[in-house]
């Protein structure tokens, strides 16, 4: 997978994934996110119009990129596979993750989204400009 | 029933393309439709990774992935020599978990059960295990999971 940055100003940035997104790679693309976030973006919006195929390994990337980004720990990518992670339940907040914005998933992609509920969780937007601006 | 076509790999995370490589070139000549092959194509994908993360937990082992068409299904049928482990003892996955209360995990199975019309786990008389997805060639699988 190849990933793309646009740094569009010091808050946002645009992260264009191309290729496959599976268990080979989601660390990268965590640790990419982080980073941002570590420079100071808040909005990061995922450009994901070339990503022909996500697993849920990638699922798990955009869990922990949500989580990063409102400023909480992410899962452990490690133990956290098949450990349980026992979360204080704040229903309020914890419905809603705003600040990582999915761009034109293909139909593959946005299948497992729907699938694994991340699509109610994460908004999408049919282009860049609507992700940056909404 | 056909004869199978046969993938060995090595289990590592980096061979994964390789698997959906297989699948989607595969399962077109098997008669699978476009929907199915990327329903093949992700139940296999997760399962493979599944083996390689928590079978063998990162230490490599062999993995065969056979497929093959059976009347109007496709069977992906994978073996490993990992310890022991059902699927079907895997706790469900809540789609409608908000954020904070989601485990980081788990969604793999989950996904395979909602791609696929049956799947099966046997241990074969030498250890390891055999599992078993099966998908139709060309209907949406019917949902029994009731969170789907």
């Amino acid at each position: 997978m190849n990933t793309t940055i646009d740094r569009v100003s010091p808050e946002a940035a645009v992260l264009a994934l191309d290729g496959e997104l599976d268990a080979s790679n989601f660390r990268e693309l965590i640790a990419t996110g982080t980073g941002l976030y570590a420079d100071g973006v808040r909005r990061l919006v995922l450009e994901l119009s070339d990503l022909a195929y996500m697993s849920s390994s990638g699922i798990v990337a955009l869990h922990s990129l949500a989580l990063i980004f409102r400023g909480q720990q992410p899962p452990d990518p490690e133990a956290g596979w098949a450990a349980i992670h026992a979360v204080s339940a704040d229903t309020a907040e914890g419905t809603r993750a705003d600040q990582v914005r999915l761009v034109a998933p293909t139909a593959a992609v946005e299948s497992v989204l729907e699938r694994t509920g991340l699509g109610r969780i994460l908004p999408v937007f049919g282009d860049r400009d609507a992700a940056l601006a909404g | 029933m056909t004869s199978p076509a046969t993938l060995r790999i090595e289990a590592d995370v980096d061979r994964l393309k390789d698997v959906r490589q297989f699948v989607r070139e595969i399962a077109p000549t098997l008669g699978a439709d476009e929907v199915a092959v990327r329903d093949l194509v992700q139940a296999v994908d997760e399962w493979v990774t599944n083996v390689v993360v928590h079978g063998y937990r990162g230490a490599g082992g062999p993995i065969e992935i056979e497929l093959l068409r059976a009347g109007d299904e496709i069977v992906a049928r994978v073996r490993d020599a990992a310890p022991a482990f059902d699927p079907a003892t895997a706790p469900a996955f809540d789609p409608d978990l908000p954020l904070d209360q989601r485990p980081a995990g788990r969604m793999g199975i989950h996904l395979i059960r909602e791609l696929c019309d049956r799947f099966e786990h046997r241990v074969p008389a030498g250890g390891g295990n055999e599992t078993a997805i099966v998908r139709s060639t060309t209907r949406i699988p019917s949902r029994t999971g009731g969170n789907g």
